[in-house]
């Protein structure tokens, strides 16, 4: 394993044990609620820049992939009552197939009509949910926990847990697919389909690798959010917020290195739990607008693109 | 041998403010000088101001900031302790609110709880507060305890049993000599929850349901709807729809028109309480029996309510909130008036002991006098159904004066008899 490798194995571990040693330490609920939301939104982030960033097919189907996965929870449970690991599992799949089909119905189109066709997939997806019945319908569902596995004292805390090992896993797997050919081949077609297609890149198949490995992560993400909030509607769980807001994290924090999501998830997700509770009011929204005009205007590249650029004016300024 | 030399001992500047100090604490006016320094009673909750629920949640807050601004202008509660309300936005969402109570309860550590306005983010909570065996006082969610079964649980809203709504419109339906029913629907959560309960009693009266339709939400143009549903020639039309789409509902039924045979339409139409959507729909209203929770009909005058709404009509300007504000704010006004009632009973802030309170006894508001069920909802509906008389176009002060939403149920509070056909009563 090289030096770099072993550094972000460790990095894992030691984030993981934190996670698992603050689940035991701490007594106070709040941090977890809140902390459950960013870590959400870390690996969401992720998730989207799998495709839309390595790829640079901009992805509104965020919400659609999240809802799916927060539905095939509330049926899961419903109908079996089927424990937390069975429902992340078969949210990934689902999510995976879902990613599949995605791929193979839009990914001919390009730039601005793949993305209006990810929106029309949230909208199908909401109002096939809202006319289903047995998961509650328009009316929503409301969902009771099992009881909490030890180690932990309360699911929230659990939920809390689980997020982070999502995490861990999807920044793993971005970081692999960044470091290998995947990620080259995925970087060659965003820069030039056509280009990359003349040279031998398998463009379409990596797209649907892409797609594919994308929604998975986000239909897993989605499912532990039924049992965070014992409550299920379709307004909520196909909110276009979940869409617009990865895409402003991946975009703030960076596209061009797996980090970046990372960032920019931690920056805009935070921003946003320190706003609901302290401003709190419709100036938030004003705040948060004024965030992503300044990254757009300031740090078109995210902040990772502007870390690259302070470096290499460094450099130039050393030669 | 040295003489030491005596001063007069000088009273300290400490040793005078903590003489003055005691004298002061001693005497009245000391008393209630601590009393106003003793820690407030903190309310805390979340609010939808942004997001679809914003205009109804503004207005509410503002009922309950009316009630924290009177009761803290009479001394506050437990002997001068004042009332303070931490509120949050929680965007309309559901996925917001777990967090804000979560930080309400664990950080902010407030005495008592009440719930954000409408269903969606209340339901989130409801398992939270059941957990920690919380005081909570509901806002206008429907049906939110059914499933959970939280004992410290009292909804303001005058909903009251499930299937009181559908039972009380179709009853002055058939009154009038109904014998189908036709059945509009929004396709979200508050209209099929009212889609669900008229359905179940139209089976248990063997009332025929010769339309059933839901639509989808955002739907704008209703005429292809309204021509199906009239084909069907039914007697009574019950409508449960949202603001932009009952707008659209009944400007469709203005120009298709909905049939002779029809007696009663409405019963269900959020949107048509509030007083922007009543000024721009104006005559088009005549002949709507709809549902509501206050007007200004005599009967609804309670001890205080028109103190309320002198204060409400000058703050809802500044607020820029619904100039009317009968929908919501005066039931935000009355949890407070809850809260005081059994905090002023009990002479504590213990929850158990205030939900007690609360189930046991019947409480004077000024939306009228509450008693809880074992569910937490009203013991009877004080769901008004009226009718829209004599309405003109744009006018909104026309609303503030009686006799234009006659109210034909409950019968303690009517005010009128039902003008039956609909399309008589529309002219």
């Amino acid at each position: 394993m090289k030096r770099d490798g072993i550094a972000f194995w460790t990095g894992a571990v030691v984030f993981l044990a934190a996670v698992l040693v603050m689940t035991q330490v701490v007594g106070n609920q709040y941090p977890f609620f809140a902390g459950y939301v960013i870590l959400q939104s870390i690996a969401l982030a992720v998730a989207w820049s799998i495709l839309g960033g390595y790829a640079g097919y901009v992805n509104f189907g965020t919400s659609a992939f999240y809802g799916v996965g927060v539905y095939a929870s509330v049926f899961l449970v419903s109908a079996f009552g089927a424990p937390l690991p069975v429902q992340i599992l078969t949210g990934a799949a689902i999510g995976a197939v879902m990613g599949l089909a995605l791929g193979l119905l839009t990914l001919r189109m390009q730039g601005i009509f793949f993305s209006i066709a990810t929106i029309a997939l949230t909208i199908v997806i909401e109002t096939t949910v809202t006319n289903w019945r047995y998961v509650g319908g328009a009316a929503g569902i409301q969902i009771q926990r099992p009881a909490v596995t030890p180690p932990f004292d309360s699911y929230v805390q659990m939920l809390f847990f689980v997020q982070a090992v999502l995490v861990v896993l999807a920044v793993a797997i971005s970081r692999y697919i960044h470091n290998s050919w995947i990620g080259r081949g995925l970087q060659a077609l965003r820069d030039d389909e056509l280009a990359a297609e003349c040279t031998g890149v398998p463009t379409l198949r990596l797209k649907l690798l892409a797609c594919v490995i994308s929604g998975a992560l986000m239909c897993a993400v989605g499912a532990p959010a039924a049992m965070y909030l014992q409550y299920a509607d379709p307004g909520s769980a196909f909110n276009l917020n979940y869409s617009v807001t990865t895409l402003a994290m991946s975009l703030i924090g960076g596209t061009a290195h797996w980090a970046g999501p990372i960032i920019g998830a931690i920056l805009l997700g935070t921003t946003q739990q320190v706003l609901t509770v302290t401003i709190s009011s419709e100036v938030n929204l004003l705040v948060l607008g004024l965030m992503l005009v300044l990254f757009v205007v300031g740090a078109p590249e995210g902040i990772v693109g502007l870390i690259y650029k302070l470096r290499g004016n460094q450099k130039e300024g050393e030669i | 041998m040295s003489k030491k030399s005596i001063k007069p001992r000088s009273i300290s500047r400490r040793r005078l403010l903590a003489t003055v100090g005691a004298a002061l604490a001693a005497s009245p006016l000391g008393a209630n000088l601590l009393h106003a320094q003793q820690a407030p009673i903190k309310i805390g909750m979340s609010m939808p101001q942004t997001g679809g629920l914003a205009g109804g949640g503004k207005a509410s807050l503002l009922g309950i900031e009316i009630w924290r601004d009177d009761v803290n202008a009479k001394g506050g509660l437990l002997g001068g302790r004042k009332v303070e309300l931490v509120v949050y936005d929680d965007k309309s969402s559901a996925s917001e609110t777990p967090a804000i109570y979560s930080k309400l309860i664990d950080i902010d550590k407030v005495d008592l709880l009440f719930a954000p306005y409408a269903t969606v983010p209340t339901a989130p909570i409801m398992p939270m507060v059941k957990q920690r065996g919380l005081l909570l006082i509901g806002n206008f969610s429907f049906q939110v305890n059914s499933k959970v079964g939280h004992d410290m649980w009292f909804n303001n809203a005058p909903w009251g049993p499930a299937d009181s709504w559908a039972t009380s419109y179709l009853d002055i339906g058939q009154k009038a000599g109904g014998r189908s029913m036709a059945l509009l629907s929004a396709d979200q959560e508050f209209a099929q929850n009212l889609a669900k309960t008229a359905r179940e009693v139209a089976t248990k009266r063997n009332l025929p349901i010769v339309f059933d339709q839901a639509y989808p939400p955002n739907t704008v143009e209703f005429s292809s709807i309204i021509r199906a549903l009239k084909a069907t020639k039914p007697d009574i039309v019950y409508v449960a729809s949202y603001p932009p789409d009952s707008t659209g509902i009944l400007r469709a039924v203005n120009e298709i028109g909905i049939g002779e045979s029809v007696k009663v339409f409405g019963g269900g139409m959020v949107g048509l309480q509030f007083g922007a959507v009543m000024e721009n729909m104006g005559s088009l209203l005549n002949g709507v029996v709809n549902f509501n929770t206050w007007l200004p009909e005599k009967s609804m005058y309670f001890e205080g309510t028109k103190e309320f709404f002198d204060k409400y009509t000058k703050r809802a300007v500044e607020a820029k909130v619904d100039p009317l504000g009968y929908y919501l704010a005066p039931f935000g006004y009355a949890s407070g008036q809850l809260t005081e009632r059994a905090i002023s009973a009990v002479e504590s802030l213990d929850q158990r002991a205030l939900a007690k309170y609360l189930r046991e006894n019947t409480h004077k508001t000024i939306v009228g006098p509450i008693a809880f069920s074992a569910d937490g909802e009203r013991k009877e509906t004080a769901v008004l159904q009226a009718q829209f008389r004599g309405v003109v176009d744009k006018n909104i002060e026309q609303f503030r004066s009686a006799g234009k939403q006659v109210i034909l149920f409950p019968d303690n509070l009517k005010s009128g008899e039902l003008v039956a056909p609909f399309e008589a009563a529309r002219t």
